[in-house]
């Protein structure tokens, strides 16, 4: 059947979005509502988009598109139907929170009641693949394994369970993201432990038989209306079972299955979608012995997924796109293979290449979380490397990850003195790194596999791995290279076959000069590790051994295929790409893994830089690695190089496409890094210079400049003049500002409120060096911080746009909430940031995007750093503004023209507010305290007429739900600031018991219900009881500058509160401005206007 | 340093990439063809169809899970012969170890055992657009240059001799006989058949079918050109004229296209592996993944009266199964045994036996 008859009559479609980035759910979920917008699109239906996820491709206004930046749920969603009408809804491209989104719409009766269809898989379906006992049962009756499990709801129950299976047990719980409150339990007091948790989030767990040391394979399915189902392809987990899957490093397709169990678990898929009714997308994850050919279901996932969007990158069919039109009535035999455009979309993709994904953690962001991984997932981002040999993917992929191209080796600190298989038999972040080490150290492949259960067969890889380091390291025969022409003629001994087989192995050039040299890649003062790659380079070149450009095309070459998704491998002897010559092109570069404090906006970035360069008909070329983006969409350049950011790999493309210039400054800070090599290298970058970026992120070099410039900056001093700092010290006194340059999202940024602390810091900064010091810096207490972004054209600013954290200065800008049109700032306060701006960009000749941050504080306004590249608020301040920066700015780099109406202010009704989303509650045993350090997972961004509505939307929106029951106010020694007074005023106001642990004046009670707390265990459990119980639902904990105690009562209630998922503030000015906001609205009685983007 | 051996590939196309030799170290020649499955080696490799052919692997890393051991008094599963068909075999990469429990063996010593050359680290994505992009290419494997060694084209000759049984034998002990005609039959026909409750008796191509006494035909599998099977088509109509239910599949589906009286011609590279789309052409919303494996097919519009098509390629629409408007008399282009690849249209199996099943009941009313 084409078409759904219904939206023929209403072309109206609302597509549900997922929310904030969190752990579990992140930009894999843009990357498919954008191929959804595409497919819904192109068939003239318009879609009405909630989401308020502002940094997303999918939020953009685009003809017959409307988006409503609103919470994800039944309330909100309600409101958007009854003004809009859509004839039907999609939301299986909205993850989690779009499908619980839906369901409990269906349970109120709304989408009865607006006559609403569902478009996919049917309702019923979540229930039964959601709730572990019904799907059990659901899979029994098809005669389908399923694990031996048992349900509980109460912990006497669990306790119960566990008897009847025995340890160890896995624990896991319904209805949550990502497996959160999930684990393995090897005794009843863990389990007490665990469960506990769990049953505080959910209302059911299950136990389950462990299947410790199982393979772990998943399928990608998809199933049309009229019941043709296909496998879109398999996946094997490196890490056996008990890794969560987005924490495990995860091959496509299976490398160890006989075609008798691919075959047979491919089977087992259709069996059980055409059970369970799919209609489009569909996850179905296994667990097969490794010795027999025993198999158990784990999970289906009834909706896309981030398995779905790695799935789809590495297969190169365009899952979301085709499940979205099976959802909309086709069937797969109407439609075409997208990638052939010939062939049926009714076939398996077969691949002649291997992908593998390989987790990002970013513990470090963290204080007090374990590096072990288990089946709660932790990472934060993925990277994908594409190869055709085992070999060639995880090296890449490694690099990927690690983003410089050493030798995979653990940290200095990881002791020869440690026992290396007792280590690696438990998962954590750098499992991979210790197995290599582990056969560095001459461990046998038979030790490593009965400690870590992987299968032999990727861990004879690895030992290949190091087996060839080790013959690179010999092949230099110790010698000591005193300088390039020495080892030049060196090089000279080696022939083609033996540095071919190296690079088909996956070693980057560097490696194999740091294995030769056997000197670390940086911060080597002697030998110049640059010129030997160079050498080593050109040597191979003359040898004619470089990588070949080959197509992903979904057929393995069978059809012919116009496809320009593109990656690179030793294992070749030609390219099968036309290049582009002759045709004006440019090369942008992505941001790589998503990490704290780089993420979705940048994709943003880079996907409307590489619109518009399109625009202007020349070519665009995407480099970029991260599968969870929609810059990685063959759509969205006219080359997708899906490949490493390295100056190795940058240096191949520019061999084969003669692009114009790089653009460095639209994917965050990990190719602002790149642009000095890349420019050493002979590789023009288009829009700022070198030197305007050396400037602006030289963090000496720039405060110099600004005392030049006369513009005011919080005094500072740099960490190299070591001597200095005691004067310095003397002078401005603590609390101090640590920061390193070239950093983005505060990485080892910190505040030292002492002598000792500031010590600690500046060994643990370790990598101080000449060409990258540190900088200490006053740090203003009480100021407001500014963040100006803007665009720049030849050292003139052509647009500024000014916002505003609500928080006082000494949030990180990421974890901040941001409001604009600024609201607070007087107009000289602004006059003065402009005017500094004004020559901050003359004097570094800034040309394209740029971002100036600002502390204002009564008459002072001071500069405290500039980037010269897109910022993370970007899309937000463009999305609310309606100037869009980062299209600006392209035709800046580009130096075509805009209009006066590009840059021209819109919609100056609205104000706009950005908040952080903390996945804190994903984290065990973390301290949510924010720093200067950012720990924010990802953003919304909401727009009303006022100030206090857009921040109840985006409160809303990361979760912070409006009090009900009571609230705990936790004072760290702000009960004397006037904030506090206002914060429990508007509590009171709010008529809700009120918990706090200081006294308040008799007269200020005013009859409200008030208790007081002394700060004792005997307290804590308590309050954890109110927390657990939901008699306390907001906990506002107001930190000072206190030193830790020995109890530190607010840590504790922190930490109980992400435990129990109570809403928690730890700032004064959001908690005092959340608390208005929530007043406010409970006492107006005017209805909320409706507002979205067009 | 490493010594690297080398052994070149040579295509009648003129074309030559050096490679590795694996497997037994000599020369060989055949058809060259291409395979998109991504599992399933040691079926292909053993599958009779591929007779005087060499297979290009398109997936990259070929050997992982190893070869099992071969049992000799049962079909062991993973193989479809008790010995290596193909002529040779071209891969990029040759996994050197093996850890499958199933394992015995690596892929390098199987074919060593065979005396199967092949190549290996050839660009199997330069070499399949090739034969792609060409009709008919033809290949030898060359690692010895002083011996030589001709382009064979295996579908210029009668292979079906060297494919089919020499003397009839049975199998299982099921209720419904089923009289199998080998072709070069793969032994998961046979084991399917055994599975649903059929004494198979398999015999050679060349039997005279009037004196076979069954409950139900099928027309097995095999290599070459349907042409090129002597009196074999004519032979066919005997059966065919029968009542009984009858199955062909893919060479015996062609085989009974040409006794039909309908035309065969060829692909200009075939259809190989385990993606390839079918629909019913009663319903063209309902289509099936199959495995695939033939460079000739039955023309569409030479189908005479009293037939239909069944299933045509969602790809091409090249014709991919036909049946008799009253007879149980079918045939398909794929291979509904699967082994490698889909078994999502065993039913076509099912069905048949079903037929064969009401067919004897109307007899013995």
């Amino acid at each position: 059947m084409p078409l759904n008859p219904r939206l023929k009559e209403n072309k109206k479609v609302l597509l549900l979005g997922s929310g904030a980035l969190s752990i579990g759910q992140a930009g894999e979920f843009d990357y498919s509502g954008t191929q959804a917008l595409r497919s819904l699109e192109e068939e003239g239906l318009e879609v009405i988009v909630v989401n308020p996820n502002i940094a997303t491709v999918q939020t953009d206004p685009k003809e017959n598109r409307k988006i409503y930046l609103y919470p994800i749920n039944a309330h909100w969603v309600e409101k958007v139907i009854e003004k809009e009408r859509p004839a039907g809804i999609i939301a299986n491209c909205g993850g989690q929170t779009a499908i619980n989104c839906i369901l409990e719409l269906d349970e109120k009766g709304v989408l009865e009641k607006y006559n609403i269809c569902n478009l996919g898989t049917p309702l019923p379906t979540f229930n039964l693949t959601e709730d572990r006992e019904l799907f059990a049962n659901f899979m029994t009756d098809f005669k389908i394994p399923v694990v031996p499990s048992i349900a509980a709801t109460t912990l006497e129950k669990a306790l119960s369970a566990a008897k009847e299976i025995g340890f160890p047990l896995l624990v896991r719980s319904a209805f949550a993201l990502g497996g959160l409150g999930s684990g393995v339990v090897h005794s009843e007091e863990e389990l007490k432990k665990l469960a506990t948790k769990a049953l505080s989030s959910s209302s059911q767990i299950l136990l389950e038989k462990s299947l410790f040391g199982w393979k772990e394979v998943e399928y990608e399915v998809m199933r049309d209306g009229e019941g043709n189902a296909i496998t879109i392809c398999n996946m094997e987990n490196f890490d056996p079972l008990g890794v969560h899957t987005g924490d495990s490093i995860v091959i496509c397709p299976s490398q160890t299955l006989t075609d008798e169990e691919y075959q047979l678990l491919r089977s087992t898929s259709l069996n059980i979608v055409n059970h369970l009714k799919i209609v489009g997308e569909c996850n179905v994850q296994f667990a097969l012995d490794p010795f027999s050919k025993a198999f158990y279901v784990i999970e289906v996932n009834a909706r896309l997924s981030r398995s779905s969007a790695l799935a789809s990158k590495a297969s190169g069919y365009p899952i979301a796109y085709l499940s979205t039109k099976v959802s909309i009535g086709y069937n797969l035999l109407e439609l075409k293979n997208p990638v052939t455009k010939t062939t049926s979309a009714l076939f398996e993709p077969s691949l002649d290449y291997v992908a593998l994904k390989l987790p990002k953690w970013d513990l470090k962001k963290f204080v007090g979380v374990s590096d072990c991984l288990g089946t709660t997932m932790k990472s934060v981002g993925e990277i994908m490397a594409i190869g055709r040999s085992f070999k060639e993917v995880v090296q890449k992929a490694l690099r990927m990850v690690h983003e410089n191209e050493h030798i995979f080796s653990l940290d200095h600190t990881y002791s020869n003195t440690n026992n290396i298989l007792e280590d690696i038999a438990t998962p954590t972040v750098d499992r991979i790194l210790k197995i290599f080490e582990a056969f560095r150290r001459g461990h046998s492949l038979e030790d490593v596999s009965n400690s870590s259960f992987i299968d032999k067969w990727f861990l004879c890889e690895i030992s290949d791995l190091t087996k060839i380091e080790k013959s690179i390291s010999n092949s230099a025969l110790g010698k000591a290279f005193k300088s390039n022409a020495e080892y030049q003629v060196f090089l000279k001994s080696i022939n083609k076959e033996t540095l071919k087989k190296w690079k088909q192995a996956g070693f980057s050039d560097l490696q194999i000069v740091n294995l030769q040299t056997q000197k670390a890649p940086y911060y080597d003062d002697h030998i110049d590790l640059g010129s030997f790659r160079n050498a080593l380079r050109n040597y191979r070149k003359q040898l004619e051994v470089f990588p070949f450009a080959k197509k992903i095309d979904t057929t393995a070459g069978e059809f012919l295929a116009p496809s320009n998704y593109i990656y690179f491998t030793y294992f070749g002897e030609e390219s099968d790409v036309e290049f582009f010559r002759d045709e004006k092109s440019y090369l942008l570069l992505g941001g790589g893994a998503y990490r704290i404090g780089s993420s979705v906006e940048f994709d943003w970035c880079a996907v409307t830089c590489s619109e518009a360069i399109r625009q202007e008909n020349i070519k665009s070329i995407i480099i970029n690695c991260n599968p969870e983006t929609v810059s990685t969409d063959f759509n969205a350049a006219d080359r997708l190089y899906f490949e490493e950011l390295t100056l190795e790999r940058i240096l191949d493309i520019s061999d084969y496409e003669n692009f114009n210039g790089a653009i460095v400054c639209m994917g965050g800070q990990l190719p602002n890094c790149l642009a000095e090599t890349l420019n050493k290298n002979g590789l023009p970058i288009i829009g700022h210079s070198i030197e305007s970026i050396r400037r602006a992120e030289g963090r000496v070099v720039f405060s110099n400049i600004l005392r030049g410039l006369e513009v005011d900056q919080p005094e500072f001093i740099s960490a190299n003049d070591i001597h200095e700092v005691d004067n310095f010290l003397k002078s401005i006194g603590f609390p101090i500002l640590v920061r390193p340059s070239f950093v983005l999202s505060g990485t080892s940024m910190k505040v030292a409120h002492n002598r000792a602390q500031l010590e600690d810091f500046l060994v643990k900064a370790g990598k101080v060096s000449k060409s990258h010091p540190v900088l200490l810096t006053k740090f203003i207490e009480g100021a407001k911080e500014v963040e100006l972004d803007g665009v720049a054209k030849k050292g003139e600013v052509v647009i500024a746009i000014f916002s505003e954290h609500l928080e006082k200065a000494g949030v990180h800008s990421g974890d901040a909430t941001i409001v604009y049109p600024t609201q607070t700032i007087e107009p000289h306060q602004l006059k003065k940031a402009k005017d500094y701006g004004s020559k901050i960009v003359r004097s570094l000749n800034l040309n394209g995007p740029f971002n100036i941050q600002f502390l204002v504080k009564g008459d002072q306004v001071k500069v405290i750093e500039c980037n010269a590249r897109a910022s993370r608020s970007f899309p937000f301040v463009s999305k609310v503004s309606g100037v869009n920066l980062a299209k600006i700015a392209t035709k800046i780099l580009l130096g075509t023209s805009f209009s006066s109406n590009d840059i021209t202010i819109k919609n100056k009704e609205r104000v706009g507010v950005k908040s952080p989303m903390f996945s804190f509650n994903r984290l065990d045993g973390v301290d949510p305290k924010l720093r200067v350090e950012m720990s924010s997972t990802g953003e919304v961004g909401c727009i009303s007429e006022s100030l206090e509505n857009s921040l109840l939307l985006s409160t809303e929106s990361v979760g912070l739900k409006k009090p009900k029951k009571g609230i705990l106010i936790i004072s760290e020694g702000q009960e004397g600031n006037p904030l506090t007074r206002k914060i429990i005023d508007k509590s009171f106001h709010l008529g809700l018991p009120v918990t706090t642990n200081f006294k308040i004046k008799k007269d200020f009670l005013n009859n409200a219900e008030f208790k007081e707390v002394e700060e004792n265990k005997d307290q804590l459990d308590k309050l954890s009881k109110d927390l657990e119980n939901k008699k306390i639902d907001l906990v506002i904990n107001l930190i000072g500058k206190d030193l830790p105690k020995k109890f530190n009562f607010g840590k504790e209630i922190r930490k109980i509160a992400i435990k129990y998922n109570c809403p928690l503030i730890t700032n004064t000015e959001l908690a005092s401005a959340f608390l208005n906001g929530v007043y406010l609205n409970s006492s107006s009685k005017k209805s909320e206007g409706v507002h979205y983007l067009q | 340093m490493t010594n690297f051996e080398t052994s070149i590939l040579e295509l009648s196309t003129g074309d030559k990439l050096v490679g590795h030799p694996i497997g037994a170290k000599k020369n060989t020649g055949g058809n060259l063809v291409f395979t998109t499955g991504m599992v399933g080696y040691v079926e292909t490799i053993t599958d009779p169809s591929y007779y005087g052919q060499i297979i290009t692997f398109s997936y990259p890393m070929i050997g992982n899970y190893g070869v099992p051991e071969l049992s000799k008094d049962q079909l062991t599963q993973s193989f479809e012969k008790d010995k290596i068909n193909a002529s040779g075999v071209i891969l990029s990469q040759n996994s050197h170890s093996q850890f499958h429990w199933k394992g015995k063996k690596t892929l390098d010593a199987w074919l060593k055992e065979n005396d199967i050359p092949g190549i290996a680290n050839i660009d199997t994505r330069k070499l399949i657009k090739i034969i792609r992009d060409k009709e008919n290419v033809l290949g030898r494997i060359v690692y010895d240059p002083n011996t030589p060694v001709d382009f064979y084209d295996p579908n210029e000759h009668s292979i079906i001799e060297k494919v089919s049984t020499r003397t009839s034998y049975t199998l299982g002990k099921g209720p419904l006989k089923i009289a199998l005609i080998d072709c070069g039959v793969k032994w998961n026909i046979i084991r399917k058949l055994i599975e649903k409750g059929c004494r198979v008796e398999v015999l050679p191509w060349n039997t005279d079918f009037n004196k076979v006494n069954c409950d139900g035909w099928l027309i097995s599998n095999g290599p070459g050109d349907p042409n090129k099977t002597l009196d074999l088509p004519a032979r066919l109509k005997t059966i065919l004229n029968q009542d009984k239910p009858v199955l062909g599949i893919c060479l015996g589906f062609q085989l009974m296209s040409l006794a039909i009286g309908a035309q065969t011609g060829r692909l200009p590279f075939g259809h190989r592996g385990h993606n390839h789309p079918v629909y019913l052409t009663e319903n063209p919303s309902r289509g099936f993944m199959t495995s695939q494996n033939h460079s000739f097919i039955v023309k569409k519009e030479s189908i005479p009266e009293n037939w239909s098509p069944w299933f045509l390629n969602a790809n091409d629409e090249s014709l991919a199964g036909i049946l008799h408007k009253s007879k149980p008399i079918k045939g398909v282009q794929f291979h509904p045994e699967a082994a490698g690849g889909p078994s999502d249209t065993e039913w076509i199996i099912d069905d048949f036996l079903s037929d064969v099943k009401s067919h004897k009941g109307l007899i013995c009313h």
